[in-house]
């Protein structure tokens, strides 16, 4: 009697199980999709009036949705009278956004998360047009866009380029910002001797300021949008000096004397990065190698934010400057809300993306292309910003492969940069032979993986 | 009861079996020990036997994965830094033999009876409470340039310039991050050999007050060799917990400048270059060098530590064995 009733209800609760597991796989967004204008089809103020919808948008910014992001949806409100809008502040972004989305009822905007693949893209997010023709209009598309069609919009981008205390640079005496890493190195010293600031922080104890310095080895270095994606997994002892001092090389050699010319802090082991961002905002620091997202964070750390400029790293390719540009998280409509929700979603968007103050006031690169760049990269006038291609069709990750098999970590281990900075703090090796070791690794891993080595 | 009764009651019914004392006996312990070996089972040896699996793969944490015999073990042995990373263990050992040392010191002078024991006590246990990652915090700021520690100093009367880069000097720093886990473990250790010493029956204090004993021979010859077994266990745990070291040079320094340990080194793998299979393989190589050790300090202190039986020294033993076997080789060589 019992075990027939255990039985039963196993029976029970196993079909209940399968049922559910059935129900998330058979309703996709795709018929919904063929009546959705494209994002750039929209005509702003005009169109869609008639459509009543209350949208959700997810942001990781907890910080500032009350108030900033609040803000925004109000202005959109007064435009549009009829869509009301609301932001939701998510803690634990990635972890929670995987879990929510695929539920399908989490809201109608919100960051792509990084754990989405963009095969992927489309089970969970409306089309926004085709990239070709969204390409012409905003930055950073390359990304989010699979078979074509646009699934995402990066909310604005920011540039590789060096933070420095403006002040402390005009004090040593440098009137013209340097364009080579000798000259970068030179302005390092004269700062050295005019001033007390420590010339070039580098957050050693931190670790990831460390691996940064890989962000500039790709566009910054040799102003190929190809080389990082495409090439690098392809080229033989890409990690090689190069007589006109560009390339991978001339990044990590800018660190390598900067060290060994003893232009950095005193204690590299107990350097501290809360503190470093005050420091450089009053002046005891004067340089630091980090990404534009950092610049607000150290204007915020003082009294002084006039102070605190961006310069681009200092290389020159061919007579040229480039610095790359990466799109920051991108905006995308859940495929699962009604039709009207997704216009609506749609419209904001665009109102988003090219009427609010959102990248003025967060200090990014703008969506549009044809927006000016932000005030914190006003040196960068005629310096190109690129960003860097898509890996082509079937490599998608030789990039990774190389670079996990070599263990030379590009971009996802510090450790290979730390040791730059201790060769050069302990004097056991010279950069060639440094470089030498990474190349030969690199080369390994080429090998071992069955890889092409192409000339470029 | 017992094997009459049993032959006795051969036809009783399932029912009846269930209710008798052995049966209850048996399930109380089969349900009493369902929840911890299942937690043991799926958290322990489960996540165990796939390690093993793993290191027998080239693989990644996602997509798929190769079967490459033996190569990670091979690979492993073929790199220097790996076991480098071993020589630094040697600091963390030398940390763990002075932290043993420090235990036994305070947990025999607390023995006896001290003012305020309790509050050493805790302030000494205390340290081991704080978990391993905020203790890392504390000694970042504790070492770095011009902080804690040199200000302290300084107050001493050291010039700056005299004092050492804590974390930066290759001479010094493997030694003040082994310091940290000694400061850490010697309450825990402490405790332990305290309860051991407690159990230590104190007429035998005053029978060998009696004999005109001094704290150093109370020490010697009546506390050491009541505690040896948890003595033993100690540098045990601590020769295997120091080849393990982890989470000092991973939060204080990150293992740069020269302080990875083989755990470090494991994790950078297994992480940040994605190289699962080859980590995996180097866990069950450290596996293999703790069991190598254990059973190495195992036989060692059974011939140190051997104290004999109760009535007369091992040494004692083997001089009467040997004069024993003498007299009868002189027998044998008689008749």
């Amino acid at each position: 009697m019992k075990a027939k009733e255990m039985v039963a209800l196993g029976t029970a609760l196993a079909m209940t199980f399968s049922l559910a597991a059935c129900g998330g796989s058979d309703d996709s967004g795709g018929v919904v999709a063929a009546n959705l204008p494209g994002i750039d089809m929209i005509e702003l103020g005009t169109d869609y009036q008639d459509i009543t919808a209350s949208i959700k948008i997810l942001t990781n910014r907890t910080d500032i949705v009350d108030t900033v992001y609040k803000g925004y949806a109000e202005q959109f409100m007064q435009l549009y009278p009829n869509i009301t809008v609301e932001y939701e502040a998510v803690t634990d972004y990635e972890e929670s956004l995987n879990l929510r989305l695929p539920t399908g009822d989490w809201g109608d905007i919100c960051y792509i998360p990084t754990s989405v693949a963009k095969s992927e893209m489309s089970e969970y997010f409306s089309p926004l047009g085709d990239y070709g023709s969204l390409n012409e209009i905003y930055n950073f598309l390359s990304d989010k866009n699979y078979g074509g069609i646009q699934y995402g919009i990066p909310n604005g981008g920011t540039a590789g380029g060096v933070i420095y205390n403006k002040r402390i640079w005009k004090e040593a005496g440098i009137t013209e910002l340097p364009a080579t890493p000798d000259e970068f190195l030179d302005c390092l010293q004269k700062i050295r001797d005019n001033t007390d600031a420590i010339p070039l922080y580098t957050n050693f104890a931190a670790g990831w300021p460390m691996g940064a310095w890989d962000q500039y080895i790709g566009v910054t270095a040799t102003g190929d949008p190809d080389f990082m994606l495409n090439n690098l997994a392809h080229t033989k002892d890409p990690f090689a000096k190069r007589d006109d001092m560009s390339g991978p090389y001339a990044v990590y050699y800018v660190l390598y004397e900067a060290v060994s010319r003893k232009l950095v802090e005193d204690d590299p082991a107990s350097s501290d990065w809360e503190a470093s961002k005050g420091m450089i905002n009053k002046g005891e620091i004067a340089t630091m190698v980090l990404g534009s997202w950092a610049v607000e964070q150290c204007r915020e750390s003082g009294a002084t934010p006039e102070d605190v400029g961006y310069m681009p790293f200092p290389i020159t390719v061919d007579g040229k400057r480039y610095a790359s540009g990466d799109g920051n998280y991108s905006y995308a409509i859940n495929n699962k809300a009604t039709e009207d929700n997704q216009i609506a979603a749609m419209v904001y968007l665009k109102w988003l993306l090219e009427e609010s103050t959102i990248f003025e006031d967060e200090g990014t690169i703008p969506a549009l292309k044809s927006e000016p760049l932000p005030d914190s990269l006003s040196e960068f006038d005629g310096v190109e910003i690129i960003s860097n291609n898509p890996a082509i069709e079937g490599e998608e990750t030789l990039f990774d492969d190389v670079n996990n098999e070599s263990e030379v970590g590009i971009n996802n281990n510090d450790y290979p940069d730390c040791e730059i900075l201790e060769c050069a703090l302990y004097g056991t090796k010279d950069l060639d032979t440094l470089m030498g070791e990474w190349n030969a690794k690199w080369s390994a891993a080429q090998e071992s993986l069955g890889v092409d080595i192409l000339k470029y | 009861m017992g094997k009459g009764g049993g032959a006795v009651a051969t036809k009783k019914t399932f029912a009846e079996k269930m209710k008798s004392r052995e049966a209850q006996q048996f399930f109380v312990i089969v349900t009493f020990l369902f929840a911890p070996l299942l937690l043991l089972i799926v958290f322990t040896y489960l996540p165990f036997m796939r390690m093993v699996q793993f290191s027998f793969y080239n693989m990644k944490y996602i997509g798929p994965k190769k079967f490459v015999g033996l190569a990670n073990y091979i690979d492993v042995f073929h790199r220097t830094e790996i076991f480098r990373a071993l020589l630094v263990s040697v600091y963390y050992m030398g940390g763990a033999v002075v932290q043993l040392a420090l235990a036994l010191f305070f947990a025999t002078l607390m023995v006896f009876k001290v003012k305020g024991e309790s509050v050493f006590k805790a302030a000494l246990f205390f340290p081991y409470l704080i978990c391993g990652i905020a203790v890392g915090f504390i000694f970042k700021f504790f070492y770095a340039r011009g902080f804690v520690f040199d200000s302290l100093l300084q107050i001493f009367g050291m010039k700056l310039e005299d004092i050492p880069y804590w974390l930066q000097d290759q001479r010094i720093n493997n030694v003040a991050l082994a310091a940290t886990s000694v400061w850490r473990y010697t309450g825990q250790n402490m405790i332990m050999f305290l309860g051991a010493m407690m159990s230590v029956d104190t007429d035998l204090y005053e029978a060998a007050a009696l004999d005109g004993a001094n704290n150093w021979h109370r020490f010697r010859y009546i506390i050491l060799p009541s505690i040896k077994s948890i003595i033993v266990l100690n540098l045990i745990l601590s020769i295997s917990g120091s080849l393990s070291a982890f989470e000092p040079p991973y939060v204080i320094t990150n293992g740069t400048m020269g302080t990875g340990t083989y755990f470090v080194i494991m994790n950078r793998l297994a992480h940040e270059n994605q190289k699962v299979g080859l980590a995996c393989a180097m866990a069950i190589v450290l596996l293999a060098i703790i069991i190598l050790c254990t059973v190495a300090q195992k036989l060692f202190f059974a011939y140190v530590f051997d104290n004999g039986t109760d009535d007369e020294s091992k040494a004692a033993v083997r001089k009467r064995k040997k004069a024993e076997q003498k007299k009868r080789a002189q027998k044998g060589a008689a008749v």
